[in-house]
């Protein structure tokens, strides 16, 4: 792979990991710290309203786009994900009416409640939206279709 | 928590506009333009549609 090659994922991994971090290594501090405040606020103002972390449910094909969401954030959505189910997990079991299925509806139910859950979910995905978008940025940047 | 719909209506358009302002544009006046033209777009528009639905019910199940 070429260095160029190398630069490119190498930006995107650090732009998934931290938002505004691809930027940040190819040189663009001010708009790295920009990026990384946004997506920060926003994540926190989801995290601060209660939303809820997607799961991966074969019966609603949906819940993958929106679980896809919440990880393109990088590892902070381990906050979110744990606030809501207390612990990593990323899809319903197969039957829903496992015990451990129960349990994680139960966990997304109780989350649900909260008045101002469905405002908290819309900053949670939309963190991972930006999040998303700055990952392809820093690809576009690296690979120079982009100053 | 925030209850209000409509400030965090607000503070999300702002969130997004300055995002997409930084993300399209290099030059500093440029971006204030983008960022004031989403940001105002996104809250007026969302006014206007909320107004449009205001004649609809809310619940229709009976």
């Amino acid at each position: 792979m070429s260095s160029g090659g190398v630069s490119a994922v190498m930006s995107c991994v650090l732009a998934w990991l931290l938002p505004g971090a691809g930027h940040f290594y190819l040189g663009k501090r001010r708009r790295a710290a920009v990026f990384f405040s946004v997506v920060l606020a926003t994540f926190l103002l989801g995290i601060l309203n209660g939303g809820h972390a997607y799961l991966a449910d074969r019966q609603q094909p949906l819940t993958y786009l929106g679980t896809l969401a919440n990880i393109a954030v990088g590892p902070l959505e381990f906050l979110s994900r744990r606030a809501t189910y207390h612990r990593l997990v990323y899809a319903l079991p197969a039957d829903e009416n496992s015990p451990e299925a129960q349990v994680l509806l139960t966990a997304m139910r109780d989350k649900v409640k909260v008045v101002t859950d469905e405002y908290g979910t819309t900053y949670l995905l939309t963190a991972g939206l930006m999040n998303m978008l700055l990952i392809l940025d820093a690809f576009d940047i690296a690979v120079g279709r982009k100053s | 928590m925030l209850r209000s719909h409509f400030l965090n209506m607000v503070i999300l358009s702002v969130l997004v506009s300055i995002f997409f302002a930084f993300l399209t544009q290099n030059d500093r006046r440029e971006r204030l333009k983008v960022m004031g033209i989403l940001f105002l777009s996104m809250v007026v528009l969302s006014l206007l549609i909320a107004y449009a639905m205001f004649p609809f019910p809310l619940n229709t199940a009976r």
